[in-house]
């Protein structure tokens, strides 16, 4: 066989024995490159084809390019059994991808590094970045209030703050268990290692009654100035280094989680604009 | 109530942006076909068509849209938003999705959740919009007219009963436009289609009814031809621009066209097009020739 050489065809037994694949590398190889120039030879392998296998296959290659690839955190949690079209939602969410969850494990990662080499004197840096990381991850993937494409997302079906809820839960979700196994590394007492999640769910909640107001980045904003004033000010008072998360202030944290809460849950009653309380 | 209702229906609709009146006791009501809102900026066109579209509540008067109230109830909020497309004025497109990504996407959103049929409707729309080709390209990198055809291919997800336009023509050139008359034209059969925008030719070509917005009142409602006709006898065509005319411009042929006023010398009478009658309606003498409700 001669590649390039006119009037010459494949015969029907060098075809099937390419299509079964058969065919040596470089045998296989040079049929491909003939079928691919020739048309006679093209016309005899698309007879020899089963048409439902070259339609399956061909849906399958446009599948491949047309779809999108789901972020990995998300084609992990497709294979834990989160619905197929719930996934495309937290897909288009950037707080979902791997880069910005990398960039909160490195986070935590260092700050968990400081406390645990200075002994637990130098919590502080935990105790900041811990909470902060499920709020501004939420922060991102609440996208901007002001967003045209929020007004498709408001009058679709499936409804804003639905979606902003979901994408909160799929955020904590992916959040706190890093930051839990983190703090289990935390030097102190073992009820620290769970005491920044009293913070943390309050600071979210917090995050998106104030959103509803004045947009996720101003409200992103105002969290993060007041609980790093809280931190910093235990800090710089001499206060105990894990005074922000003692009991006291948990309660602190409770009533403000209830009260936020409370704020979103008489917005989803009384807004007019169904499915944009958020 | 005996009567049946529209797919939409305003009575005694207003919205004000601080002390602006953008909408004043609009009464109006659609139903199979497509409609053209015309007017100047700011003349309130964008503010009724979101209205419609569920993305803000009016202030005053009612609103019913496919016989329900849009702001009643989550059900009926829901239950209208299902049938619903909707192409805003300005849309923004995350910057890394693809087309088919940014369609699907939204798809996901009007509860297609079967995947396969999902996938199925996305091709569609993006075919119906010239955008197969492009399906796998990022929104960013494509052009401002085949942005706004992706975003028309979302508005046409699942056929919608009604579908509202806000400027859908941006962009499109001649051929884009014909492929969108033909579209819209089938679905005006058994859908409501309601869009906005600047040119007359749009009006002229794509719409059977028109809607003449100014100061966020309706100066006109009916049909285009009947628009057409407000204008006849008003415009003409001239050797010069004429002095007491309310617009006149210079044509191809070396003559002018004058519209409105008293002619110059000389005029010959012109038939009018949709855009002199459009001209004389936002004109200092609109309010005289108001065309019967």
């Amino acid at each position: 066989m001669t590649t390039g050489t006119q009037g010459w065809h494949a015969d029907p037994e060098l075809l099937a024995s390419y299509l079964a694949g058969d065919l040596d590398a470089i045998t296989g190889a040079s049929v491909e490159q003939h079928v691919s120039r020739c048309e006679t030879c093209r016309t005899a392998v698309s007879h020899m084809l089963e048409p439902q296998l070259v339609e399956r296959t061909w849906a399958g290659i446009r599948d491949a390019v047309e779809r999108p690839p789901l972020p990995v955190p998300i084609r992990l949690a497709r294979r834990l059994g989160l619905p197929e079209p719930t996934a495309v939602l937290l897909a288009a969410a950037a707080s979902l991808r791997g880069a910005w969850l990398v960039g909160a494990f490195l986070s935590l990662s260092f700050a968990t590094l400081a406390a645990y080499v200075s002994g637990g004197t130098a919590l502080a840096p935990f105790l900041l970045v811990a909470p902060l990381a499920p709020v501004l991850g939420v922060a991102v993937a609440y996208g901007p209030r002001q967003d045209p494409l929020e007004a498709l997302v408001a009058t679709a079906p499936f409804g804003r703050t639905r979606l902003i809820l979901l994408r909160t839960i799929a955020v904590l979700v992916s959040v706190l268990p890093v930051t839990a196994l983190l703090g289990l590394a935390l030097p102190g007492p073992r009820w620290l290692a769970a005491a920044w999640l009293g913070p943390a769910l309050a600071l979210v909640p917090v995050l998106l009654a104030l959103a509803g107001f004045v947009g996720p980045r101003v409200a992103a904003a105002v969290v993060l100035l007041v609980w790093s004033s809280v931190v910093v000010a235990s800090t710089r008072g001499g206060l105990d280094p894990a005074w922000p998360v003692e009991a006291a202030q948990q309660g602190v944290y409770l009533a403000l989680a209830v009260a936020a809460g409370a704020v979103i849950a008489v917005r989803l009653g009384i807004d007019r604009q169904r499915g944009v309380a958020l | 109530m005996s009567v049946p209702r529209s797919t939409v229906e305003l009575s005694g609709v207003g919205k004000r942006y601080g002390r602006k009146h953008a909408l004043a006791d609009v009464d109006l009501a659609f139903d199979h076909g497509v409609t053209g809102l015309l007017g100047p900026n700011g003349a309130g066109k964008t503010t009724l068509l979101r209205i419609v579209a569920t993305s803000i509540a009016a202030d005053s008067g009612q609103v019913r849209l496919l016989g329900r109230d849009p702001h009643g109830s989550h059900a009926d909020a829901t239950a209208v938003r299902r049938e619903l497309g909707y192409l805003p004025q300005e849309l923004g497109y995350p910057s890394d999705m693809t087309a088919f990504g940014f369609v699907e996407y939204i798809a996901v959103l009007k509860e297609w959740n079967d995947r396969e049929h999902r996938v199925q409707e996305v091709r569609r729309v993006l075919d119906l919009v010239d955008l197969t080709d492009q399906a796998t390209v990022r929104v960013s990198r494509l052009s401002g007219g085949q942005r706004r055809r992706v975003g028309l291919a979302q508005a046409l997800l699942g056929n919608p009963r009604l579908l509202v336009l806000d400027e859908p023509t941006t962009g499109l050139d001649p051929a884009q436009r014909a492929d969108l008359r033909r579209t819209l034209s089938t679905l005006g059969h058994r859908s409501t289609v309601l869009l906005s925008t600047h040119q007359t030719d749009d009006v002229a070509a794509l719409c059977e009814r028109v809607v003449v917005l100014a100061g966020g009142t309706v100066h006109f409602d009916g049909a285009v031809t009947d628009l057409v006709a407000t204008a006849v006898g008003r415009v003409w065509l001239a050797d010069e621009p004429g002095d007491d005319v309310m617009v006149s411009w210079r044509t191809g042929t070396g003559r002018y066209h004058v519209v409105g006023g008293t002619p110059p010398a000389g005029a010959d009478p012109a038939e009018p097009t949709l855009e002199d009658a459009y001209l004389l309606m936002l004109g200092p003498d609109a309010q005289r020739i108001r065309a019967p409700a």
